[in-house]
Order: C-alpha cells, then structure tokens, then sequence
C-alpha cells in the first residue's frame, strides 16, 4: 500500500500547475473586497469570509476530481488503489479551501473592528479570529463534502453535476441543521450580543459529515468506472 | 511469499439497476508468479474490462479477487494532458509506486533512455508525440519493477526499437518472478512466450490452447563461465534445458523468443558468462543448425 505522502504531492502539483484554481481564488477575493471593509465589526465580516469558503472548496474539489485525464487516473489507481488516489484528491482540495479560509481570516482579523456589530462592545481579538477560523474550517470540510458528493465517481456528467455542486453549495449554507449555518449564525448572534462565540459543535457535525461523504466517494471510486 | 492472484467467480457489469448487462460473468483465473499471460478477444468483448479488474482500477460487482501484489498499469491510449515534464511525471509515478525521489529520478532517466525517449525528459508531456506519451506511459509502469503488470495494447503507438524494449522488458519481469498480463492486436506479439493464453467469449473466459503460439523452434546457447557456477537463475527460469557437456561448460535450449532475453542476462551477470556459440534447433527435426557466435545481441 503506497504511503498518502507522494499522492498528495502529486494531486498538490496536478492544481497548483494546472492553473484551475486561479478563478475560484479570484473570485472569493473579489467577493472578500466588496463585502469586507476596514473598519467593520469583526465577527459580521468573518462570518461572511467563511461563508464564502464553502462553494471555494466544492469548487476546488470538482477541479481536482477533474484534472487528470483517465488513461492516467488508472495508472495511479493501479500503483496507489483507486480510493487511495482519491483520497489524496481530496484531501489536497480541502487543503486549498482550508489554506484559503485561514489565509481570508487573518487578513479579516487584522483589518476589522475588534467590536460588536453596534460599536459598543469591545471583543479581544485573537478569541475572535480564533471563532473565525473555527467557521471557516467548519465551511471548507462541508464544502469538499458537497463537492465529493457532486464530481466523480458520482456524478460524472457535468451537465449535471455543476447545478448539483451550486445547489449543495447553497443548501449547506442556509439549510437548518447545518453545521455550516450553525457555525455563521453563532458568529452573527456572538456580534450582535458582544460575545465571542465558540463553533466547536458545528466543527464535530462538519468533520463527520466530510468524512462521511469522502468514504463514500473513495468507496465508489472502483464500482462506477 | 510468493502468492498467486487468485479471480473467483467475477462478474462486472457497468451502470446501477438490474437491466444493466454484465460485460464479464462467472471468470475463474489463476496468475501465478512468473507466469506471462494473453488475453485475446473481438472489440467490445470486455478484456479491457477484466485488466482493469485484474489492475484493482474496477472493483467486481460479484465474485472477489485476491492476491493483488504491488501493480502497474499501461492504457492503451495514454493522453498527455498532464502539466509536467516526462521526467517530472515519472517521479511523481516512481514515488507513488513507492520509490524514493532519487530512486525514482534515477529509474524515469533510464526507463526513458531504453526507450528511446531520453531528449524528451524535459518536455512537457502537453507537447509530446503520441508515441512518446506511449512511451511515458510504458515507463511509468515499468520503473518500479512491479510485481503485477498489466498491459491493455500497450504496444500500439511504440516504435519498433521500443516494442521490443517493452516485449524484453516483460520477459525480463516474468523472469523475475513477476506476472505479466496483456492484450495485443497482435497474433505475433511474444509469440510462444505466453505460459497460458485466453479469449474472452460470451463474457466468459476460453483456454487458447497451442493454436495461436507454435513453440517451434529453440536456440542451443553454449556458455562458459565461472568454474562450477550456476547460471543466474532468472536465466533458468526460462530455459528448456540445462546440460554440462564438459565441465565449466553450459549447454542451454531457450525458446527462441527467450533467447535474447537469456542473451542479456548471461551477458549482464555480476561474472559475466562467455558465450561459446550460439545455434538454433528445429524441434520438428531436432537438427542443430550453427550460427556464428557474433551474431548481433542485443546490448
């Protein structure tokens, strides 16, 4: 059984070469610099940069669920197991998104107000970043799971599998019970009450769910062809 | 150590639902180690379903494999969409198959040379020929050594130099104790090297027996070595027999479709073997026709 270590190495040099993730990255900047601005309550803008980290990562899981052609994805599968590639496929996405999400939250954390959402109350700053990070960790394990549930093996055809990637994107963001919703709300109510809020369940419920949805995409990797 | 990879009762078919129809049913196939085998069949039969059910690449919808060693795999078509280099791919494939990045450096250099591809090694793959993605793809599976190599028309698209790299290259494996799996479009592809050949008909394997592979003719190769040395026993391995006609000296019967390869070995070994001469025998007559010792070897 080949070790994680060189597949991952491998998946990470297939994005960073192929160039696909500048437009995901683009655009959650663009999104960033239109929503954030200096100065504005820090929890209302964290919330809203970990939002947005959810489609990321499903994005970028579509981009490494379809970088290498076949012929070559069957090489690897025979060296490595199929959904031991797949793994590393999605492991290196969720890295992105995760890398992405810490990197949005530092520059958030500096640049925002250390207050709540009226101004009144002062919030310590690194607690806040702290929950920060929390949501956006919290947004980028759903979004690789709607992105493993939305790309091959599942769903190979991308006629369908786009509009299921931008539902699941949107339904794990505003569906009650989402670990994603939970987490942005706790920011949202913390900023309005002056508390900083600390996300750790919607963190168990995002972990399990990745995970869930990861074992599943693995485990169809040899069955669908 | 040395396990057979063992197909009971498997069956693949494609899609969810019970109206899907199976490609394969019912396959019972045994691949030893050493063992070099073909699978023959019309287009659209399934052989490459069952290399990539032999590959671990598709998993049975019933029935189970065991046994599965360490693999390689070679596509027919391998396309060069993939933002590396040759040699920037290979060591990605060398660690993936468990090499070390130097090893795997070393193995993608001189995979590529055999080849015959060595000034490709910094090209990007996107602007290589077909032939030489080929022969990419062929290195890849090869640089490691694998235990269990799978081929699905991999010579299709190879120069001649390298179709013969690769078919020395499969007996070397199989010599090596390695098994070795393929499908060729080619009657005459290592022609009466396969230890056992199969069709596939009716999603179902057929023996092949004797017909597509006459085994008839072999080389006497005499040698002389180190006094009371055996010879190196990948060598043997593929060798009909082995007399001593005068002490210190072999007598060796290969089948003609080994002989280059024992040629190698017997050449390459750590104290080389002198190669005495070289003939070739008919089995039909069992006459013993000489042939000048410089006849060409391959290096």
């Amino acid at each position: 059984m080949t070790a994680l270590r060189p597949l991952l190495r491998y998946q990470a040099a297939l994005l960073m070469r192929s160039q696909r993730w500048l437009p995901p990255v683009i655009l959650y900047a663009a999104f960033l610099a239109i929503g954030v601005q200096t100065g504005q309550p820090i929890l209302d803008s964290l919330g809203y940069a970990a939002a947005a980290v959810l489609p990321v990562a499903a994005w970028f899981v579509r981009i490494c669920a379809t970088n290498e052609p076949p012929a070559a994805r069957s090489c690897v599968g025979a060296a490595a197991g199929p959904a031991r590639a797949h793994l590393a496929c999605l492991l290196t996405a969720f890295g992105a998104a995760a890398l992405l999400g810490v990197a949005a939250t530092v520059v958030v954390t500096v640049l925002s107000s250390p207050t709540s959402t009226n101004h009144q109350t002062r919030l310590p700053v690194l607690p806040a970043g702290g929950a920060g990070l929390v949501a956006a960790l919290v947004c980028a394990l759903l979004g690789t799971a709607v992105g493993a549930l939305t790309t091959w093996p599942l769903l190979r055809s991308p006629g369908r599998a786009v509009p299921a990637m931008l539902l699941g994107a949107v339904l794990a963001l505003v569906v009650t019970g989402s670990p994603a919703r939970a987490a942005i709300s706790d920011l949202v109510t913390g900023s309005q009450a002056g508390t900083v809020p600390a996300p750790l369940l919607p963190l168990l419920g995002a972990g399990a769910m990745a995970a869930a949805a990861v074992a599943v995409a693995c485990a169809l990797t040899t069955r669908r062809g | 150590m040395e396990r057979e990879l063992l197909l009971e009762g498997v069956g693949r078919r494609y899609g969810l639902g019970r109206a899907a129809p199976w490609v394969l049913r019912g396959v019972d196939l045994t691949l030893a180690p050493g063992t070099l085998t073909r699978v023959e069949g019309a287009n659209g039969t399934g052989k490459s379903t069952l290399l990539r059910l032999i590959a671990g690449i598709d998993a049975p919808t019933e029935g189970r494999i065991t046994g599965r060693p360490r693999t390689a795999y070679v596509p027919e078509r391998f396309p060069a969409a993939l933002p590396f280099t040759a040699a920037g791919y290979l060591i990605h494939l060398g660690s993936i198959h468990g090499l070390s990045r130097a090893e795997a450096a070393g193995a993608a250099v001189e995979w590529l040379e055999r080849l015959g591809a060595a000034e490709y090694a910094r090209t990007a793959m996107s602007e290589l020929s077909k032939g030489t993605s080929q022969k990419v793809a062929v290195a890849q599976a090869l640089l490691a050594e694998p235990e269990l190599l799978v081929l699905d028309e991999a010579w299709s698209g190879l120069d001649t130099a390298a179709r013969a790299v690769l078919e020395d290259a499969v007996l070397q494996r199989t010599a090596a104790g390695g098994t070795v799996v393929f499908v060729d479009h080619d009657p005459r592809r290592l022609a009466g090297a396969p230890d056992a050949t199969y069709a596939v008909v009716d999603g179902n394997l057929r023996a092949v027996t004797g017909s597509s592979a006459p085994q008839d003719s072999y080389v006497i190769v005499e040698v002389e070595g180190p006094s009371g040395a055996e010879p190196p026993a990948e060598a043997a391995r593929l060798t009909v027999s082995v007399e001593e006609p005068v002490p210190g000296k072999l007598r060796l019967t290969v089948p003609d479709s080994h002989s280059d390869t024992v040629l190698r070995i017997l050449l390459t070994a750590r104290s080389p073997w002198h190669v005495i001469s070289l003939g070739e025998e008919s089995a039909a007559k069992g006459v013993l026709t000489p042939r000048p010792a410089d006849t060409e070897v391959p290096s």
